[in-house]
């Protein structure tokens, strides 16, 4: 088995990756083309914290229905706060997920896991929750594959982080002008 | 939360090194070997650790593979044991105690030798009558794949966990890093790594 990487994703790398999923789960409506085409929903759910850039704790914690649609989540973005952690909804074919990813480890936390086998054999609970953490595993790691492509590529920065400042601007917008 | 129930929070390792030639008698024997033993002194201080059962915490024999090997999956949880007694309660008690030892010495104040000795002794009776606070955290290996979930994400029980995994099984689990999904790409973890932060409120640096 190989070494594989010994090294974790630079905090401010981590906090644009969350800052990508927000971005396209709202430009894209929630939906999302994972490896071999394959459709998964994804939305920010109901918690989302950011931190000051250089800090290691969330500053700002929104909580409740949607906290990334909130005026006040693009005033901090905009202000050069960051994500640090959010709370996802994933649908992918009849199962739903509900998980937190959070910081450079893009940590799962209390994740929601869509099992099928509630009570019974150890063993039938096991492989149920097992296939559906593998599930979760490979759609977080397919939307990192893209993200990092998306974030390397050429035209980052002159195309995606204007299309960014645009989706926060234009929100501030609506939420601070009715 | 826990593997097998409710909220599920985990660290992922990736586990380096082959499996030896017969692993399961060879993984019933280190886990009994590491499995976690009561401290022999009802006043030992500080902290014991070792392997337990998921099912109940007092199971700590692993010679029955059905209890905790499921197919390609391990699963077994690490129970750590630490005593302490409560500083306010000691530091009431032990002037209490120099209250008594000054009146029955007839001494306006106690020495510092003495007052060591009377904290020892304090410490000693009040850990006989302390129970330990009890944490487990559980491990889910997949055995065939090579990956491990521990539920914890504190830096302090990861560190044991590590450890006694290794000196358990002679295999290093390794952090799973966000990178690791991304070697398959040349040259996308160096680039990915190497840039700069994006600074929405100006220009990109």
């Amino acid at each position: 088995m190989s070494e594989g990487a010994t090294e974790l994703l630079p905090p401010h790398i981590a906090a644009d990756f969350y800052l990508w999923l927000w971005w396209r789960s709202e430009e894209q409506s929630g939906r999302f083309s994972l490896d071999e085409g394959a459709p998964v929903e994804l939305y920010l759910d109901d918690r989302l914290a950011l931190r000051d850039t250089g800090e290691e704790r969330p500053t700002t914690l929104l909580t409740g229905d949607s906290p990334g649609t909130t005026p006040e989540a693009r005033a901090a973005v905009l202000g050069g706060k960051v994500p640090k952690e959010l709370r996802l909804l994933i649908r992918r074919e009849d199962r739903e997920y509900r998980v937190t990813l959070r910081g450079e480890r893009i940590g799962i936390a209390g994740a929601k896991l869509p099992t099928q086998v509630k009570t019974g054999e150890v063993a039938e609970v096991l492989y149920d929750r097992m296939f559906v953490y593998e599930e979760l595993h490979w759609i977080v790691a397919c939307l990192l594959r893209q993200f990092a492509a998306a974030r390397v590529a050429a035209d980052w920065r002159s195309e995606q982080v204007p299309h960014i400042r645009d989706w926060l601007a234009s929100l501030d917008d609506r939420g601070s002008g009715g | 939360m826990a593997i097998l129930k409710g909220g599920l929070s985990v660290r992922r390792y990736r586990i380096i090194g082959e499996l030896p030639e017969g692993f399961t008698d060879v993984f019933v024997d280190a886990l009994n070997t590491n499995q976690f033993r009561e401290p022999q002194s009802p006043t030992h201080k500080g902290e014991a650790s070792g392997w337990c059962q998921v099912h109940n915490l007092l199971d700590v024999d692993f010679s029955d593979v059905n209890l905790w090997l499921y197919n390609q999956y391990a699963l077994f949880a690490l129970r750590v044991d630490k005593k302490v007694v409560p500083a306010r309660l000691l530091r009431a008690h032990l002037e209490k105690r120099m209250q008594a030892w000054c009146s029955a010495n007839n001494r306006p104040r106690v020495p510092a030798a003495v007052k060591e000795e009377l904290r020892e002794a304090l410490e000693q009776e009040m850990l006989q009558k302390t129970l330990p606070r009890v944490q487990t955290f559980e491990v889910c290996w997949h055995q065939n794949d090579g990956w491990l979930l521990f539920t914890s994400d504190s830096e302090l029980p990861n560190e044991r966990f590590q450890k006694l995994f290794l000196r358990t099984f002679a295999l290093r689990a390794v952090p799973w890093s966000p990178l690791d999904e991304l070697v398959g790409t040349v040259g996308l973890p160096e680039a990915l790594v190497s840039l700069g932060a994006t600074d929405l409120r100006g220009s990109v640096r």
